[in-house]
């Protein structure tokens, strides 16, 4: 019977060819096979990285605060981050009203209104970076386990961040909004013209597919349309800060600012359920009264 | 022993890629250290040691990645087959040597990706090259030939080649 002599120079050469040949085939012959075999191994290798990470990621943390209270600014960062932290919280306040206001003028007329609910969220903390300089992605510290899974949204209190594309057992990573391979369906808050928000290689955001006969200017707010994707409809995604008009094209597109910084998000909420749970319109009174028609 | 050691490196190199050498970033540009260990490592214990620690390097550092798993383990483990192979054919491996290598590696598995990515016009694509795949190159061939110059100054290297065999 042939074997392979490991510990010889050309044993190993060949068995270490031969093993590289083997999986180049087992990878492009089944894709789907040799991927579904390696996931079975993502969740415990995901346990047993989250350790290390997490405690490196803490350490980051504590060394940037430190840095940041103490050393940079002391007692500015304090009242800077209490202060960002109510502007993010009004914007998503002022957004929300302004999606309110806008749908109500709409929704007047109808008389069948229903109340929106909040759709289920986690929270979750951003412990890295995509682990290469190709994609624009943030690492979470949930996964599987706290219920996220791939194509859930993320977004803060003033926005729109991303979304899920990978999870293991304790963490997922988050494709965001400023990466050329995400697409979320917005709306243009003002005309109510749909289109594809994506980002592009530079970091920056676009909004494509605009109808060529919308009134869109600069200023007009983005917010999610929820029709597609993992986000219900009214999330601040960014302000239109350009149009590109060109001559006989079909479609306008526009340059968006992202309404989060991306670049500096630290805690997001993750999306569960895009569609919020339908509240009851008539809740039956208590003592058998009549509801309402 | 050896074993151990490649697993407590796999283990910190997590952390260390995602989190700490963004604050070490050149332009936004952090190297691929999972490249590099691939390739320092075929080139001081062999090929098949070289392989294996890179598929697994590539596949553990892909689960924090948004990108394909294929172009990471491929790129990973090639890079430590093929540092590994040069080991053996070329009579003295210097920095300079590893340092041509892993350019060519990471240019490679660069272009790649650059020229797979979706919904990309071709000045997309050639932005991607001149600023990401280009720089990372440079930063991952420097990187590379620093840690083997550094081994050889500070550790036995030809030691290292018959300390505790895994195979």
């Amino acid at each position: 019977m042939w074997m392979v002599n490991v510990r010889s120079p050309h044993g190993g050469r060949r068995l270490a060819l031969g093993l590289f040949a083997f999986f180049l085939a087992a990878l492009f012959l089944f894709p789907g096979q040799s991927q579904g075999l390696l996931e079975y191994l993502d969740g415990p290798v995901g346990q047993l990285v989250r350790l290390p990470l997490e405690a490196v990621s803490s350490l980051d943390k504590g060394i940037s605060g430190l840095w940041g209270d103490y050393v940079a600014l002391q007692g500015m960062a304090e009242e800077n981050r209490r202060l960002r932290q109510d502007i993010e919280w009004l914007r998503g306040q002022n957004n929300q009203l302004r999606e309110a206001a806008a749908s109500t003028e709409r929704l007047a007329a109808l008389l069948q209104f229903k109340e929106q609910a909040l759709p289920a969220m986690v929270a979750a903390q951003v412990i890295g970076r995509d682990a290469s300089n190709r994609y624009r992605a943030v690492i979470l510290n949930k996964g599987d386990s706290d219920g996220i899974q791939p194509d859930m949204g993320v977004i803060t209190p003033s926005g729109v961040v991303g979304r899920v594309v990978k999870t293991t057992g304790a963490t997922s990573v988050v494709l965001l909004v400023t990466d050329p391979n995400n697409a979320i369906a917005g709306l243009i808050q003002r005309t109510r013209d749909e289109g594809i928000v994506e980002g592009t290689p530079q970091g920056r955001v676009r909004m494509k597919y605009i109808p060529m006969l919308s009134g869109v200017r600069d200023g007009d707010r983005v917010v999610t349309s929820g029709l597609v994707g993992g986000f219900p409809r009214g999330l601040a995604i960014g302000t239109i800060t350009g149009i590109d008009k060109e001559e006989g094209a079909l479609f306008q597109t526009a340059e968006l600012a992202p309404e989060v910084d991306v670049n500096h998000v630290e805690e997001v909420l993750v999306i569960q359920s895009p569609q919020p749970q339908s509240v009851e319109p008539e809740a039956k009174p208590a003592g058998g009264g009549k509801s309402r028609p | 022993m050896k074993l151990l050691l490649y697993l407590g490196l796999v283990l910190l190199l997590v952390p260390v890629q995602t989190t700490l050498l963004t604050h070490v970033s050149i332009w936004g540009i952090k190297p691929d250290l999972g490249l590099v260990i691939a390739a320092v490592i075929g080139l001081v214990a062999g090929e098949l040691e070289g392989l294996l620690v890179g598929l697994t390097v590539g596949w553990v550092l892909n689960l924090y990645s948004a990108g394909d798993l294929w172009l990471s383990l491929v790129t990973t483990g090639g890079a430590g087959l093929f540092a590994g192979l040069l080991g053996r054919q070329v009579a003295q491996v210097t920095p300079t040597i590893l340092c041509i290598g892993l350019l060519a590696l990471s240019l490679a598995g660069g272009l790649v990706a650059a020229f797979s990515m979706k919904n990309a016009t071709m000045s997309d694509t050639w932005w991607m090259v001149q600023s990401i795949v280009l720089p990372q190159a440079c930063f991952d061939a420097v990187l590379g030939a620093g840690l083997l110059w550094l081994m050889e100054r500070r550790f036995a290297v030809q030691r290292w080649k018959t300390f505790d065999r895994i195979f």
